[in-house]
């Protein structure tokens, strides 16, 4: 008997789909207060919170995409470039927000490009975006000679290195916004809750009159708006234009959204799961660097954790699917 | 051939809230058939889950024995282990992959690593000869019809050499020709000494195939007997707990002559062959407030004539629609939507309702969009008002509203189907095969719905191959085939033969 109970409240913990990532980031936050003393100051939870921050501007409309049933491995790519033609266009002398405005559009048309290929044509999301991927990745590295652009004007800057009142890095006020205006999309809003059909069953959807078709492609477009907007603040940021800066970025996002609880095999999907899935990912980061883990090594950890997550997903589907 | 006996002891399985079975035992030994039978929700699906080790034996209390041995820890292994295989109601076939691939995916003849493509493709000719398929070994499955794939699933189990078989509604996509020889296949396999289970709405097939026949009821065993000790009524009588007097309500406001939708030169190619019509330049009219039946064989293009009206299908569609004498341009579902037509397509898991949402919000999914106050932003309040309406009136079984429409039973997600077309008003209402699958207890439901609905002045068009449903149910009939309308049947002439005169034609 003390087993089902056991069983029950595990069961309520994955059915939960937020809990997936709450209760690991609450362990870790209690295993480092006794670890690292200096987790806990300021300036290493708003730097925590930054990290979270990047990712979660691509992370929160992938949750979209994955909960229509979407896929996209070409984020990276999209973010390195959106990083770099913002570089490019300060450095030859357009000002701050044209150049802003100018990626965001660049990001729209590349996304709706992995949309046509993707929606219009019927091709599989995965190859069809892994091949995008390489060539967005080899456009990059083109135009750049594989050069970081660097010499960036002092106002471009700005828009990825001010903190607020001093202390709050920007990209997290970026990060609030964006998610809180995510949040009310997918969970409040009848657009979002069409999302969720269309990744529940794409025909169901199409015969309840939901224009599938238009709707897929936008969120292709819009995950690309998201990835150059990335770019755009990590350049900004770091005053640099760097051709490589979105490597290691299609795992690490995909594992965040997963984690969050929404599912890779679409149909469900949550904004919040997501921002914890981030800071999650940004916590484990942090603290691994704490205990000396090389970057290089962090890697492998995700990867772990990203396994495990889509059995989590797998398991939690069993159960939902047997009532 | 060895003698295998099979015993389910004292089995309970509990939900949340539910008791789904209650105390279940059943036994079956080789060359026997037995059949089950039972309203949708009853607990067959939940017993077979049992048997065939989806559930393992942790998740629910009682016993499994095979030849006289208790089995620990059941699992799907093991269920294969000892040669248990099911055939289930939804077609599982890899549609890209041939025939042969699917056949013996995993039971691969030959030595080593290298396949025997001769023995391989001569097995696969046997089997589906004997299964009455006529393709060729190496044919892509995908542009089968969905008999003959439900017929390729049977000969995959047939493949494994089961020492019981459990067959979970396996005709309800089937022509009567392939029952006939599925009828055959199985009696071929009692002969052989396989022991059967047989799940069916159907109860003629349950007189024509099973030595016994077990009746299970809201999770209860409530009769088990030999088919000789039993009949019509009393299976149907002990399957719904009442006496059923009256399953098609009878109309007391007959149709009226006004056209409400008039449809002219229709035209419709096959689904599967684009060089060919499967529908070709048929005119019709549909009065409001009558039921109009669709008749005719499968592939006949019933469906596909809804579709192409609907704007499911557009490519190669040709038509002129006529609402309420009005000329309407319908190219995609969303203006036929705003028209006032409702589409409740023939399957329900494919195009019906969306699997991972829950109760309300497949209700909703299409009036959700229309719904005030606010244009973009759903007011939940209103949303769960709307739902609960229809929750109501079509008296769905379940938990609760929030319960996932995929954990329900058949009937239950065929009327979260229907009342998410109701809570949109419609004015025409089209329903394809809207009975299939579904036990006698929730089929009658469902008439006396359909039959308040054009009471409301709703106008229906039916498409049925439940030839009773058909001929009872109809104010008028028409029939297809070969492309056209062969006839129209009224009055006394909604006969089962009449129909099937015209259908052959």
């Amino acid at each position: 008997m003390k087993n089902k109970k056991e069983n029950a409240i595990l069961k309520a913990i994955i059915t939960k789909n937020e809990l997936g990532a709450i209760i690991p980031l609450a362990i870790i936050l209690v295993v480092v207060a006794f670890g690292n003393p200096t987790f806990y100051q300021l300036k290493n939870l708003l730097d925590i919170l930054r990290t979270a921050s990047f990712s979660f501007y691509i992370a929160a409309p992938l949750t979209f995409l994955l909960t229509a049933g979407g896929m996209d491995l070409s984020i990276g790519s999209i973010l390195s470039f959106g990083g770099v033609m913002y570089a490019k266009l300060i450095v030859n002398g357009v000002p701050v927000l044209p150049s802003v405005v100018l990626c965001l559009i660049a990001g729209a048309l590349i996304g709706f490009c992995n949309g046509i290929i993707i929606v219009k044509y019927n091709q599989p999301a995965f190859i069809a975006t892994l091949g995008t991927q390489y060539i967005i990745s080899g456009a990059v590295l083109v135009w750049t000679g594989g050069i970081s652009v660097s010499g960036l004007t002092a106002p471009s800057k700005i828009i990825g290195q001010y903190y607020l009142f001093d202390t709050v890095p920007i990209p997290i006020l970026y990060a609030v916004i964006i998610g809180v205006v995510c949040y009310i999309v997918l969970a409040k809003s009848k657009w979002g809750r069409s999302l969720a059909a269309i990744g529940g069953n794409k025909e169901t959807a199409y015969l309840a009159g939901i224009p599938v078709v238009k709707r897929r492609m936008l969120i292709y477009a819009i995950v690309g708006v998201a990835a150059t907007f990335t770019g755009v603040i990590w350049a900004a940021r770091f005053a640099n234009g760097l051709p490589g800066a979105g490597d290691a970025v299609n795992m690490k996002n995909m594992a965040a959204v997963i984690i969050g609880g929404t599912s890779p095999a679409g149909g469900s999907g949550t904004v919040v799961g997501t921002a914890f899935g981030c800071i999650l990912l940004a916590s484990i980061a942090n603290f691994l660097v704490f205990l000396g883990v090389p970057a290089t090594a962090q890697q492998l950890i995700f990867g772990v954790i990203l396994i495990a997550a889509i059995f989590i997903d797998r398991y939690r589907r069993d159960v939902l699917s047997r009532g | 051939m060895k003698e295998h006996t099979l015993e389910m002891r004292n089995v309970t399985k509990r939900f949340p809230g539910v008791i789904a079975l209650d105390d279940v035992s059943l036994h079956v030994k080789s060359g026997e058939i037995l059949a089950i039978c039972g309203e949708n929700g009853a607990g067959k699906s939940t017993l077979m889950k049992v048997l065939s080790g989806m559930y393992t034996s942790k998740e629910y209390d009682g016993e499994i024995w095979f030849d006289g041995e208790k089995l620990e820890n059941m699992n799907v292994a093991k269920a294969r282990e000892i040669g248990i295989e099911m055939v289930y109601q939804e077609i599982n076939v890899f549609l890209d992959g041939s025939v042969m691939e699917n056949l013996f995916v995993g039971n691969l003849p030959g030595k080593g690593a290298l396949v025997n493509f001769k023995e391989l493709k001569q097995r696969t000719k046997e089997l589906m000869d004997e299964v009455g398929v006529n393709v060729s070994p190496t044919s892509v499955c995908r542009p089968m019809s969905s008999g003959q794939l439900q017929l390729l699933s049977i000969a995959r189990a047939r493949v494994k050499e089961p020492n019981i078989i459990v067959f979970d509604e396996p005709t309800t996509s089937l022509t009567d020709s392939e029952v006939k020889n599925l009828f055959k296949l199985i009696n071929k396999m009692k002969a052989e000494g396989v022991a059967i289970i047989y799940i069916s709405h159907k109860l003629e097939e349950i007189f024509e195939l099973a030595d016994r026949v077990m009746v299970i009821r809201d999770g209860h065993c409530i009769s088990d007997r030999p088919i000789k000790e039993t009949n019509n009524n009393m299976l149907i009588q002990e399957m719904i707990g009442r006496e059923m007097t009256d399953m098609y309500p009878h109309d007391p406001s007959p149709a009226t002559d006004e056209v409400v939708l008039k449809v002219e030169h229709l035209t419709v190619p096959n689904p599967t062959a684009t060089d060919i019509n499967i529908v070709e330049d048929i005119s019709f009219e549909l009065h409001r407030g009558e039921i109009l039946g669709l008749g005719g064989l499968i592939g006949a293009g019933r469906s596909e004539s809804l579709g192409a009206i609907y704007g499911q299908y557009t490519q190669g569609v040709t038509k002129e629609v006529y609402l309420e004498g009005k000329k309407v341009d319908i190219k995609e579902p969303d203006d036929a939507i705003k028209l006032g037509i409702g589409f409740v397509t023939e399957e329900r898991k494919r195009n019906g309702f969306v699997w991972l949402l829950p109760i309300v919000q497949n209700i909703t999914l299409i009036s959700l969009r229309r719904m005030l106050p606010h244009k973009w932003l759903i007011d939940f309040k209103a949303e769960d008002k709307q739902a609960q309406v229809m929750f109501d009136r079509l008296r769905i079984k379940a938990p609760s509203m929030r319960t996932l429409a995929g954990t329900l039973s058949g009937g239950n997600q065929q009327k979260v189907v229907l009342g998410k077309w109701l809570v949109n008003n419609p004015k025409v209402l089209f329903v394809d095969e809207p009975t299939k699958g579904i036990d006698v207890g929730t089929k009658a439901e469902f008439y006396k719905i359909l039959r308040e609905l054009t009471q409301q002045g709703i106008s229906i068009i039916m498409v049925s191959s439940d030839m009773p449903e058909l001929v009872n149910m109809s104010d008028r009939i028409l029939v297809l085939s070969s492309g056209k309308i062969q006839g129209e049947l009224t009055g006394e002439h909604r006969t089962q033969r009449e129909v099937m005169e015209l259908a052959i034609k």
